[in-house]
């Protein structure tokens, strides 16, 4: 049993010697766990103050790397280092970096295919194109075709997703004339993006005119869903259904815009004019017209 | 104590990324400011040859930089000659780059089949959570046959909705086309 209260407070309970000697190894047992703890509690926050040190020589050093590369950068945009590759000895450049040069250049040049639409790359038995999809400027999902060529042009494999009609388009095309079979398909693909696209865009940015969900099928060529239009300070609902029905086309050939039966006549107005609106134009920039038309 | 630790590694991280940034704008800006003509590419691959063979300490072999360069070359050239797009030149130059978006200037020119063309565009790629998001500001096309009045319609309207995509593969399907109909005046000729 060890007291746990300090010496001078049991010299009054001494009882014999050995009360007395316990109690004094039992004093110089907590004086040496005490000095043990302060002695780990220094080495830790030693090892600390070494490490912060080592970290604070490390951001110095980081710090000139960086200013030297400044330097160099803003030299090179002032033109003082000149043509050549190589810093070193910017009047003869080494033939590795010649190559180098010109590998980097030629694969900037295939990137650049990417945004044609078709890209591609030779395998050992074929080649494995790259179809880019996009809408107006911004480029979406790319899709790829591992194609084999003997003993006849066949996929191996390919990222198209399911409900693109493939098998139908590669049996009309396929073994007769690939460049017509990669531009239906990228007919295809391009107009699904663009229709996806369009969905995305009116989900994203006019989330608030739409009421409950927007309905669409996987190949987003059938959307239904509700939007509100103010008229004379009151609020309408409209319901909408557009069918794409040609499928390389991302704009509807079937709009249908329907009111409640009891809505004004003005409303059904609006309604005809919406309806010939979303046949003519993207479903984002047709509602983006609205919110700069009708201000009421 | 690990407050000033934690900042510590802040800074670090922050130099870490910066230094790896400007490498790569000064590896671009090199890049971007050098010229090689065919000539020099090949006597380069001889030259290089010839120093591996005196068994100079390269790491790695010509061969493989060598069967590098064929390799795309090779793919280049398949893709010009399938689509009908040939690049005469190409002109990149980064005009903005940080942690998660890039800005390139393009300038190409080339031709498809016979209708030459000259296009000038700004690419802007943005880094999300899972993928590369590219969008094409900026377009600008000149084409050689650009009297034409439904060929201008087209590129003006292409130009203002930055339309590229669409302009290669209208171009492609148009040249061929044209192509098409040009033999068949000339053989009846």
């Amino acid at each position: 049993r060890l007291p746990s209260r300090p010496p001078h407070s049991w010299r009054g309970k001494m009882e014999g010697g050995k009360a007395y000697s316990d109690g004094v190894f039992a004093h110089l047992e907590m004086l040496e766990a005490r000095a043990r703890e302060a002695a780990v509690k220094q080495e830790e926050m030693e090892q600390q103050e070494e490490k912060l040190a080592r970290l604070k020589a490390r951001v110095q050093e980081l710090r000139l790397q960086r200013d030297e590369l400044r330097a160099k950068v803003e030299l090179q945009e002032k033109g003082q280092l000149g043509k050549g590759g190589v810093v070193s000895d910017p009047a003869q450049p080494s033939a590795r970096a010649v190559l180098e040069w010109k590998i980097k250049s030629v694969k900037a040049t295939l990137q650049v295919f990417y945004l044609t639409g078709i890209s591609g790359k030779l395998t050992k038995r074929g080649v494995c194109f790259c179809i880019s999809t996009a809408y107006e400027g911004t480029y979406l999902d790319s899709y790829c075709l591992d194609l084999l060529i003997k003993p006849e042009v066949r996929i191996h494999r390919h990222s198209v997703p399911v409900f693109i009609p493939l098998e139908q388009i590669a049996k009309k095309y396929l073994q007769t004339d690939i460049r017509r079979f990669l531009s239906v398909l990228s007919d295809h693909l391009n107009a699904y993006a663009g229709r996806r696209y369009q969905a995305d865009q009116l989900q994203e940015h006019f989330s608030d005119q739409i009421e409950g969900t927007l309905q669409r099928n996987s190949l987003c060529n059938l959307l239904i869903f509700n939007y509100n239009v103010s008229s004379k300070s009151q609020t309408f609902l409209l319901r909408v259904r557009l069918l794409y029905g040609d499928l390389c086309c991302s704009l509807p050939t079937e709009v249908v815009v329907s009111c409640a039966p009891d809505a004004p006549a003005s409303l059904a107005e609006m309604a005809a004019a919406h309806s010939d609106l979303f046949r003519r134009t993207a479903l984002h920039k047709a509602f983006r017209s609205f919110g700069s038309a009708d201000k009421s | 104590m690990d407050n000033s630790i934690c900042q510590v590694y802040e800074e670090i991280q922050s130099l870490e990324e910066e230094i790896k940034l400007l490498a790569e704008k000064y590896e671009d800006n090199q890049h971007e400011s050098t010229f090689f003509s065919d000539e020099e590419i090949v006597m380069s691959i001889k030259s290089f040859q010839r120093e591996f063979q005196r068994g100079s300490k390269a790491h790695e072999s010509p061969s493989d930089l060598k069967s590098e360069l064929e390799s795309l070359e090779a793919d280049l050239s398949f893709l010009m000659k399938f689509t009908g797009i040939q690049f005469t030149s190409h002109y990149k130059k980064t005009l903005e780059k940080t942690k998660n978006r890039t800005v390139q200037k393009h300038r190409l020119s080339g031709n498809c089949h016979s209708l030459s063309f000259q296009l000038e565009f700004q690419l802007l790629e943005i880094q999300n959570k899972e993928s590369v998001s590219a969008v094409i500001t900026d377009l600008s096309i000149i084409m050689e046959s650009g009297e034409d009045s439904d060929m201008s319609k087209f590129v003006s309207s292409t130009e203002e909705h930055g339309n590229l995509l669409t302009f290669f593969r209208s171009l492609s399907s148009y040249a061929e086309w044209y192509e098409h109909r040009r033999c068949t005046f000339l053989h009846f000729k």
